[in-house]
């Protein structure tokens, strides 16, 4: 199973980003804020990674470069979750292998259907777990 | 989805408040409803036990007793309450049950098990409620989303409208993954759809038909959002009569009568739409009927405008029939200039207005000196010379044309400053003026005059290029003759003379 970390430190989304992801066949774990992240993929790395930009401690930003820092070899894939509005803040993403954008307010659809998409899972095999 | 919910439940910490309880390591287990053990496993016995639990389907709260071989009991209780139903059973395991020796008492154990059913069944429906909420949550996240993405189409471009419905069917079809989304608005015989197929509709055609005739008729009078999943729903007699696709119809209204629909189409092997999707289908079904209802408000406003200033070229080619269609000429021919220099839209509807009224001025200009055959006097030509000025006179009150009504002004200025109302030179004139200026001449050559019939392109464009610098632009002038070397069509429409003829 895939083992999908989320970083956020709204419970509600979490909540849901968990409950829609689990149902979609994925294993799902849940950090607060960046630091606790990192600390988390630095002991195992996920096989996905789902980031919200504004946290405290360490913001999705600090911790996207933190990794770059540290796991240059990184392989799993990152998603960062960012407002539609804020299309001009996502300069410093650009030298960032590897990463996608998630608009918020958040399709669970288009999240699955992403992460789908990158394991190469194709919709048939779902079937029965569309929501 | 409820052994979902039994996953989320830290069974360990209830075994631990049992041991406590009981004074005792105790052999706790947890059941579903079907008598497969969740917790305690391990236990010898367990599996026998769940069986025989679930075949007794007992629903008392209990405790219940069930003996087993080995001197062995259980004690089982039922999990839920009323709020949530039966959920599973927990049961205990004793040794020497009712005897002198057994290490339970019998009191305090049942005790515990009610208080630990109860909490089980508490956590559980918190946990299930919680889920509900998230799911409900998700949904509202989606239905936002969608509104969201619709309202990043919509912003700021009213210039090509029918560009953006596209593109809105587009990511929408992509955004909620169905097969075929459509706006279909009959009385206006508008049916926009888009696909991102999951696999090919070969008769694509005919379904766009069916669904502008007998399902928006079904649609119209239910009133109602329609979904249809199964293939033999009774109401596919009236619709779709044997296309196989899954439907959901979403009327719009306007005025309190449906005029219009959304129609999302899926194909049979993906699943059923659910009142989710009935949702966002209803949320795009509002969000577009907002949208066309705009739209078409900003076309029949285009339309008015267009026929407002065709009225006015009329009375104005009224007065001199040899000028008909001169103005739609100039304007047709100015607008490919601009387009061809690359102008951005709303300089290209500035030109647009600019050249089509640049000679509403010629409205002040008796008829005696406006059809003259022949030479002009000094005074009549003075008339003639104040045209520009008085096209601005008319439209400067306009205040949409503010800055179009420059090209109508300046557009008899020449490139040298020998030109009229302002004698503006080079660059100073305004652009617009220096573009009509080109096909302006260009016309009045080609086109049969009061006192002499058209003469041919070719004369028309030795005159251009021998003015090119002092009278026009030759920046311009080499626009035209690229668009002209071309051979375009509209050297055949407008029956202009060629020199081989």
């Amino acid at each position: 199973m895939k083992r999908i970390l989320i970083v956020d430190d709204e419970p509600h989304i979490t909540r849901v980003l968990k409950l829609y992801l689990e149902r979609a066949g994925y294993a799902v774990d849940a950090a607060q804020n960046g630091r606790a992240a990192l600390d988390d993929i630095l002991k195992s790395a996920p096989d996905a990674l789902m980031t919200d930009i504004q946290m405290p401690i360490m913001t999705g930003k600090q911790l996207c470069l933190a990794i770059e820092e540290q796991l240059p070899q990184r392989t799993f894939p990152i998603f960062v979750m960012t407002s539609m509005t804020d299309r001009e803040h996502r300069e410093w993403t650009q030298k960032i292998d590897n990463l996608e954008f998630l608009e918020k307010p958040l399709s669970m659809r288009a999240m699955t259907r992403a992460l789908d998409k990158y394991f190469g899972i194709a919709e048939t095999d779902r079937g029965a777990c569309h929501v | 989805m409820s052994n979902n919910t039994f996953r989320g439940i830290d069974f360990s910490r209830y075994q631990r408040w049992l041991n406590r309880a009981v004074g005792a390591e105790a052999a706790f287990m947890v059941f579903d409803k079907a008598g497969i053990p969740l917790w305690g496993q391990d236990t010898p016995q367990a599996i026998e036990l769940g069986l025989a639990i679930a075949a007794a389907g007992t629903d008392a709260a209990g405790p219940h007793r069930h003996d087993l071989d080995a001197g062995r009991t259980a004690l089982y209780q039922t999990l839920g309450n009323s709020n949530i139903g039966q959920l599973g059973w927990l049961a205990v395991m004793v040794d020497h049950f009712g005897k002198q020796d057994a290490p339970v008492h019998i009191d305090q154990l049942a005790e515990t098990m009610d208080d630990l059913a109860a909490g089980i069944s508490d956590e559980y429906r918190y946990k299930d409620d919680l889920d509900a909420m998230a799911e409900e949550l998700g949904e509202r996240y989606e239905e936002l989303h969608l509104i969201y993405s619709i309202d990043q189409h919509s912003h700021g471009q009213t210039e090509q409208d029918d560009k953006m419905f596209q593109s809105l069917l587009q990511s929408t079809a992509e955004h909620l993954n169905v097969d075929i989304v459509a706006f279909v608005k009959p009385s206006r015989d508008i049916c926009l759809y888009s696909t991102s197929l999951s696999r090919e509709i070969p008769n694509l055609d005919l379904v766009l038909v069916e669904m502008r005739g007998d399902l928006f008729r079904f649609v119209q009078s239910s009133g109602e959002t329609a979904i249809l999943n199964t293939p033999d729903d009774s109401r596919r007699v009236y619709i779709f009569t044997d296309m196989p696709y899954k439907v959901i119809a979403s009327p719009i209204r306007s005025n309190g009568r449906v005029d219009a629909m959304v129609v999302l189409l899926n194909h049979a092997h993906k699943p059923d739409f659910t009142n989710a999707d009935r949702k966002l289908a209803e949320v795009l079904a509002n969000q577009l009927s907002h949208l066309s209802n705009t739209y078409l408000l900003l076309q029949s406003m285009g339309e008015f405008n267009q026929q407002f200033a065709k009225s006015l070229i009329e009375a104005v080619e009224a007065k001199d029939p040899y000028t008909r269609g001169h103005s739609e000429r100039v304007h047709f021919l100015s607008m490919e200039i601009g387009r061809a220099m690359g102008l951005p839209a709303d300089e290209l509807d500035d030109l647009f207005w600019g050249s089509l009224l640049h000679d509403v001025g010629k409205i002040g200009i008796p008829d005696a000196v406006l059809c003259k055959p022949g030479r002009l006097t000094q005074d009549e030509r003075t008339f003639i010379n104040v045209h520009p000025e008085r096209s601005y006179e008319i439209l400067r009150h306009i205040k949409h044309l503010e800055r179009a009504v420059l090209g109508a002004r300046h557009h008899q200025e020449m490139y040298d400053g020998k030109g009229y109302p302002h004698g503006l030179k080079g660059e100073r004139i305004p652009l617009h003026g220096r573009i009509i200026a080109v096909p302006d001449t260009y016309d009045s050559i080609t086109s049969s005059r009061a006192y002499r019939a058209g003469r041919s392109h070719e004369v028309a464009m030795r005159e251009i290029e021998r003015v090119s610098g002092t009278q026009l632009d030759p920046a311009i002038v080499k626009v035209f003759r690229e668009l002209v070397a071309a051979e375009p069509e509209w050297l055949q429409r407008f029956n202009i003379r060629r020199e081989k003829d």
